[in-house]
């Protein structure tokens, strides 16, 4: 059995960054109630949690849990009703965006009527960043995202997966510190699903950014996350925080084959279940 | 199943050869062949001229048979065909662009703002609901026989049918794009004109299209209840002398004017929505 949280756990602690990196994300009794037709209803209860410098945590729980709502409100899109947001031990305020923050959408928010180095580019455009210098930094990142060839289509000519590789780089460029990703890949086939794991795994092993990744997806949360925040059901409660010790670099169809891979999703799977049944009994 | 150009094209000739051919002659022949009470009225040449008549009718507006010369009838005359086109186009375009850039601002605006689109909400539903051809009288009381009320009532006639689809596009421009350019960086101007104008572009041309004939219909019966020149005055004087086929050589030419307009808008529209399905090359 694994205790939660799950400190006291045998794990490979060397994979991550050092043990005293900096807090990046903090989140301090964060409530959220909504109002539907007359009657309230929280969605997040009491929810807290800290992210540090290079971790890259999985936000796990059932549909309707509110781990979206949480995101962003870390983002700062959606007020929060109460409890703390700290970003760099700055408060998040609704509504301002943080220019260290990158935010990753699960729905298709590409611009249409740009092409896909317009799109890439377009952070940087309003930035006012010359042209040339842009250029380069666009070819590079279409270079990156593996859509070479594809720099002057429009987002209606792409495939479901290379439209996020463009949205993905479209934040990336940017260079964010922290990415915010909500269940980016959701609406993805399970062969892009895992060409895209491996994009992103590639990207984050390299670059290390501090990453909120929003998921209900179990695999994809072992196979990207070095940590785990399991929600119940709703209202969102913390229910388990744990460490996923599986070395780096990970292969996403490799990871599927290790030990701690198979020990994890079994455990995980029993601990949801009882969300599931939970929501059913409601 | 799909026809070859070439049987598309004859049968389109073959139309307007037929049309052409019963315009010509179908009333002779029918008089001719058929007791006098069956006799199409329809077809007589005292009403809707005849193909040759009208040929005629055209080379003479048009300063082409004129004794003295292509140029000296051109300078000469004050309402000939090219004036008249040339004044009743020029209306058509200011109108038209007049009408549609604040429509498009209008639009914009009370699409972006909850609190303007509720207060003028009423007023701009009550301004719509009278037909605009009752207002042109009073357009021509206002600013005068010339050229200025023609463009008035064509900017009348355009305004709203722009301002309502640039309103319609500004709200359902997709709130997760805009959040996305927010958190890209954009500032609420730049959201504006990097995402919300863009987007409510289709809405726009979807307008442009019926706005440029109506702009012509606005020039067209502005110049029928008062004006000095332009094809509607033709038309207007042709009736009084019962010339019908002066009339229609003004309805042919305004037929093709109409033509140039839909084409000129059509391929903007091709060019600036290109990202669109349905514009691709």
């Amino acid at each position: 059995m694994i205790a939660a949280p799950s400190q006291g756990l045998a794990l490979a602690r060397d994979e991550e960054p050092a043990a005293a990196a900096r807090t990046r994300i903090t989140v301090k009794g964060l409530v959220k109630r909504f109002n539907a037709s007359g009657r309230e209803f929280v969605a997040v209860d009491d929810v807290s949690f800290e992210v540090k410098q290079g971790e890259f945590v999985a936000l796990l729980g059932p549909s309707g849990c509110g781990k979206s709502t949480i995101l962003n409100m870390v983002a700062g899109l959606l007020p929060r009703s109460g409890g703390r947001i700290l970003i760099d031990g700055d408060t998040v305020e609704t509504g301002k965006v943080n220019p260290r923050v990158g935010y990753v959408f699960q729905r298709d928010t590409l611009f249409p009527w740009r092409t896909v180095e317009q799109n890439i580019g377009y952070g940087l455009e309003i930035a006012g960043l010359p042209k040339t210098e842009r250029a380069g930094r666009v070819a590079s990142a279409v270079e990156k995202a593996g859509l070479s060839g594809f720099g002057q289509s429009f987002p209606r000519m792409l495939s479901g997966g290379m439209r996020q590789r463009v949205a993905l780089m479209r934040t990336l460029i940017l260079e964010p510190e922290i990415l915010l990703m909500d269940e980016p890949f959701g609406a993805l086939d399970t062969h892009t699903k895992l060409e895209m794991h491996k994009t992103l795994l590639e990207i984050w092993e390299r670059e290390r950014q501090t990453v909120l990744f929003v998921t209900h997806d179990l695999g994809e949360a072992l196979t990207l996350a070095s940590r785990i925040i399991l929600l119940s059901a709703r209202p969102g409660r913390l229910k388990e925080d744990f460490d996923v010790a599986i070395p780096r670099p990970r292969d996403p169809v490799g990871v599927r084959e290790t030990a701690e891979f198979g020990r994890l999703y079994s455990h995980i799977w029993h601990s949801l279940g009882e969300e599931f049944r939970r929501t059913r009994a409601d | 199943m799909s026809h070859s150009r070439t049987v598309i094209l004859f049968w389109q000739l073959a139309i307007l050869a037929v049309v052409l051919v019963v315009w010509q002659w179908g009333f002779e022949w029918s008089k001719a062949l058929l007791p006098k009470a069956y006799v199409p009225k329809i077809l007589d040449p005292y009403f809707i001229a005849k193909p040759s008549l009208i040929w005629q009718s055209f080379l003479r507006l048009g300063c082409f048979s004129d004794a003295a010369g292509f140029t000296a009838c051109i300078t000469g005359s004050d309402n000939n065909l090219w004036l008249a086109t040339l004044v009743t186009l020029k209306n058509t375009w200011w109108g038209f662009l007049f009408g549609s850039a604040s429509g498009i601002a209008a639009g914009l605006v009370l699409g972006r703002s909850d609190f303007l689109a509720r207060v003028f909400g009423p007023y701009i539903v009550a301004l719509n609901s009278i037909p605009r051809i009752a207002l042109v009288p009073l357009v021509i009381l206002i600013f005068g026989l010339g050229d200025l009320s023609k463009i008035a009532t064509a900017w009348l006639v355009v305004f709203f049918v722009v301002f309502f689809n640039t309103f319609e596009g500004t709200r359902a421009v997709d709130r997760d794009q805009i959040a996305a350019a927010r958190l890209l960086g954009a500032s609420e101007f730049t959201v504006l004109r990097t995402v919300v104008i863009p987007s409510a572009l289709a809405w726009v041309f979807a307008s442009l299209l019926p706005a440029v004939s109506f702009a012509l219909i606005g020039v067209i019966v502005g110049e029928f209840i008062g004006a000095e020149r332009g094809l509607g005055k033709l038309i207007i004087e042709a009736e009084a002398r019962a010339n019908a086929s002066e009339m229609m050589v003004a309805i042919f030419v305004m037929m093709f004017v109409g033509i140039l307009l839909a084409i000129a808008v059509r391929s903007l529209q091709s060019y600036l929505l290109r990202w669109q399905p349905q514009f691709e090359h």
